[in-house]
């Protein structure tokens, strides 16, 4: 049966709240997509075209949007999506070889999702983390850094028993306060 | 007048123009891809970079800062300006690529980042020869590509609608396209997906690009990337001819170029009318070229003891002549149409006249609710105003059908209309009269007439409508008939393959000429069996007397058709009072 995707009355609220906050109409498609996705977990054609009718904009132009960002879902994803950022820092420091790793670790490649449905692969542009490359995000949210083979097994066999990795604050230099070896 | 240096040499103008649209109207060569003058601008190409500059302005002297050998100081943009987005101001000095190195390195280099993804596959690219990419790369762009890394490889072949078709390998990503959709025909179908070097324009999954105006979209492609199904892999561009034309499958009356190769119509295409149509004409105008080239009515046709026998010129004329003898003219019903032209209708009025029947009937084809408010009008048909204007009488479908189906009826003599294809009449209205049928094409009311004449249609022959809002304009011959010959008619135009080809090449045949005459010159021969031939000889001269003799069509001439962007004979209030 082909699954009908609706916004329910809250989400209508939330929307036209989102709404109030933009100037014109093209601007909430991001939100809204946002809010989409959390409550679908994807934003697949049909998600987009109910966007769209909502939010009274052409499907194309939703889709263009959908498209851009690797961090909204066009397609049903795994549980846990694994973003391998393969920009210029990350690439020099190693982000291929990350990427492939877990390539072969899952036994798919990147753009895929395997079998059991938990884990999608993604090769992404560059995600502001250039500090701790190479880096991958999960899920669209917490950032695994300065990665290695034997970290990922690590992440990977976390997310297998349903551990997310914590989130770890990684000072910069120019933060650090050499005396105290803390965050100023 | 406020002025503007570009390249050293002054130029006056007024209001706010734009540089890039002020050099290329003052025919300065500038190279770009995304502006279009139609269109909104982005200025996303990077073509069309040039130096600005503004003098300095003393506000103490409060005259131009001038430097020791008395020229005005320039403050220079720091960067280079597109000269697309750039408004012309007072003073303002520009430096092209003829006298700025910097200018003539940046149209390279951005050639050169355009060009890095794009497919050297110009020998089997349809955009080949008028391919802005292309001509502009010769001009402006590098020797060789320094990249000799693998193309990023697209989608190519994708059928994004019923008519166009998309190879995103070679899309430069300049918009054209989904401005159009957005701009002009208000669809918002197209977008460009994806980033960096995998954008490229598609639809929204699970739709299509049906937009009724899709095909402009591949007129203003300055690449390859977007097709016309139809004419895809047709023909080279240098291979025909191009000749202005108008479009008569509509009241509007677009202007159009008609491509021809060997005497077949291979494509149609918009031409530039700020009055009628911009840049722009809807799909099903293009498919015209069917009418043009299948189907087509060559020699006479007579209908003799229930055979169809093809007949000759000289019998045709003799039967017609015959019949007007035959027959009182009380018996005699004649029948102009919106689908012929001003002269072909003036002709037939007039020699109908001369026979001494005072009317000529016809009957507009409206199909209401079918226009748009753009360029798709209801009105189905190219000259109804003209038919108007000419004194011809306008019956509605019901009471022409009732006037032809009268049993007092014994001759009808008709120009081209489809009516019992398009349900004015059947063909037991016609039962028991004489027929005769001027048309190009085989349909229905052909087949039920008793003589059939081939006449040219408005690409064999130059011959004027006047459109739903009284602009009446012209076309000119672009498909030879086997009386007429593109050599000896200097208004055709001659290409490569006329002028060099011969019988004995593969690809030029007599094939695709029609054995037609103007409908005019059919009944210009009819009457000179009597001597009562008015003396015609070009759809030139006819409109000459028309203009002398008809107060609402004063001072129309073919040379002032061809200098003005059309005349307009009906004022804009009396269309809306009718």
């Amino acid at each position: 049966m082909e699954m009908t995707y609706e916004f329910s009355k809250e989400d209508l609220a939330e929307i036209e709240k989102i709404k109030a906050k933009y100037p014109d109409k093209k601007s909430p498609v991001m939100p809204v997509l946002w809010l989409a996705q959390e409550k679908f977990g994807h934003v697949e054609p049909e998600v987009q075209q109910l966007v769209a009718r909502t939010l009274d904009l052409p499907a194309a132009h939703v889709y263009g949007v959908v498209s851009f960002y690797t961090q909204y879902y066009g397609k049903k994803m795994g549980k846990y999506v694994l973003d391998v950022c393969t920009t210029t820092s990350c690439q020099l420091c190693g982000g291929y070889e990350i990427l492939h790793y877990i390539e072969d670790k899952l036994g798919i490649k990147a753009g895929e999702t395997t079998k059991d449905g938990l884990f999608s692969i993604q090769s992404v542009e560059c995600l502001g983390a250039c500090g701790y490359a190479p880096m991958m995000q999960i899920t669209n949210g917490v950032y695994c850094n300065h990665l290695t083979k034997e970290k990922v097994d690590t992440i990977i066999d976390g997310l297998r028993a349903g551990r997310m990795p914590e989130f770890e604050s990684i000072p910069m230099p120019q933060h650090l306060d050499e005396s105290t070896n803390k965050i100023g | 007048m406020p002025e503007i240096f570009i390249d050293n040499i002054r130029y006056e103008f007024e209001g706010k123009p734009l540089v890039l649209q002020f050099m290329l109207d003052n025919g300065l060569d500038h190279p770009f891809f995304c502006y279009h003058p139609s269109l909104s601008i982005p200025a996303n190409c990077r073509q069309c970079y040039v130096e600005a500059g503004t003098p300095v302005w003393n506000r103490e002297t409060n005259d131009y800062e001038l430097n020791e050998s008395g020229d005005r100081v320039i403050r220079f943009f720091p960067k280079l300006m597109t000269a697309c987005s750039l408004e012309a101001t007072d003073g303002m000095v520009i430096k092209t690529h003829r006298t700025s190195e910097l200018v003539k390195r940046a149209h390279k280099d951005t050639l050169e980042f355009i060009l890095v993804n794009h497919p050297l596959d110009c020998p089997i690219c349809d955009q080949a020869g008028e391919c802005p990419l292309q001509i502009q790369t010769y001009k402006y762009g590098p020797e060789g590509s320094r990249f000799e890394h693998k193309k990023v490889h697209k989608p190519k072949r994708i059928k994004l609608g019923p008519r166009v078709i998309l190879d995103a390998e070679r899309c430069i990503n300049c918009t054209r396209c989904v401005r159009f959709t957005e701009e002009i025909s208000k669809t918002h179908q197209l977008t460009i997906i994806s980033r960096g070097d995998k954008n490229y324009p598609a639809v929204a999954p699970g739709t299509e690009f049906d937009d009724p105006y899709s095909l402009n979209t591949v007129d203003i492609c300055p690449v390859g990337a977007l097709t016309s199904a139809d004419f895809r892999f047709k023909a080279r561009v240098w291979e025909m001819n191009q000749t202005p034309g108008i479009d008569v499958t509509n009241g509007t009356g677009c202007n159009i170029d008609v491509w021809t190769r060997d005497n077949l119509v291979l494509r149609i295409t918009p031409r530039y009318n700020a009055a009628v149509n911009d840049h722009w004409m809807p799909d099903f105008g293009r498919e015209d070229i069917r009418r043009m080239n299948e189907n087509r009515i060559s020699k006479p046709e007579l209908s003799l003891d229930g055979d169809r026998i093809k007949s000759s010129w000289n019998n045709a004329e003799i039967t017609l002549w015959e019949k007007l003898k035959e027959f009182s003219p009380s018996e005699m019903l004649f029948a102009g149409s919106a689908f012929s032209s001003v002269e072909d209708n003036f002709v037939l009025k007039k020699h109908a006249k001369r026979i001494g029947a005072e009317k000529v009937y016809f009957t507009p084809f409206i199909k209401q609710g079918s226009g748009d408010g753009f360029l798709i009008d209801e009105d189905q048909y190219p000259n109804t105003q003209g038919c108007r204007l000419l004194g011809l009488k306008e019956l509605s479908p019901a009471d022409f059908k009732a006037k032809v189906s009268d049993s007092a009826v014994k001759l009808l003599v008709m120009l081209e209309d489809d009516l019992i294809g398009r349900g004015v009449l059947n063909t037991a209205d016609l039962e028991g009269k004489f027929v005769v049928y001027m048309g190009s094409n085989h349909n229905a009311t052909s087949a039920a007439a008793t003589l059939v004449v081939p006449i040219a249609n408005s690409v064999e022959q130059s011959c004027s409508f006047v459109n739903v809002k009284g602009r009446i304009q012209r076309t000119t011959a672009a498909k030879e008939t086997i009386y007429t010959n593109r050599k000896l008619n200097l208004e055709m135009s001659v290409g490569r393959l006329d002028r060099y080809g011969t019988k004995f090449d593969n690809w030029v045949t007599d094939r695709n000429r029609i054995d037609c005459i103007p409908a005019w010159e059919y009944l210009e021969r009819v009457a000179a069996q009597d001597d009562a031939n008015f003396g015609y000889v070009s759809t030139r001269a006819i409109m000459a007397e028309i203009a002398s003799t008809n107060a609402r069509f004063t001072g129309v001439d073919y040379d002032r058709l061809d200098e003005e962007p059309g005349i307009p004979l009906i004022s804009a209030e009396e269309v809306k009072t009718a």
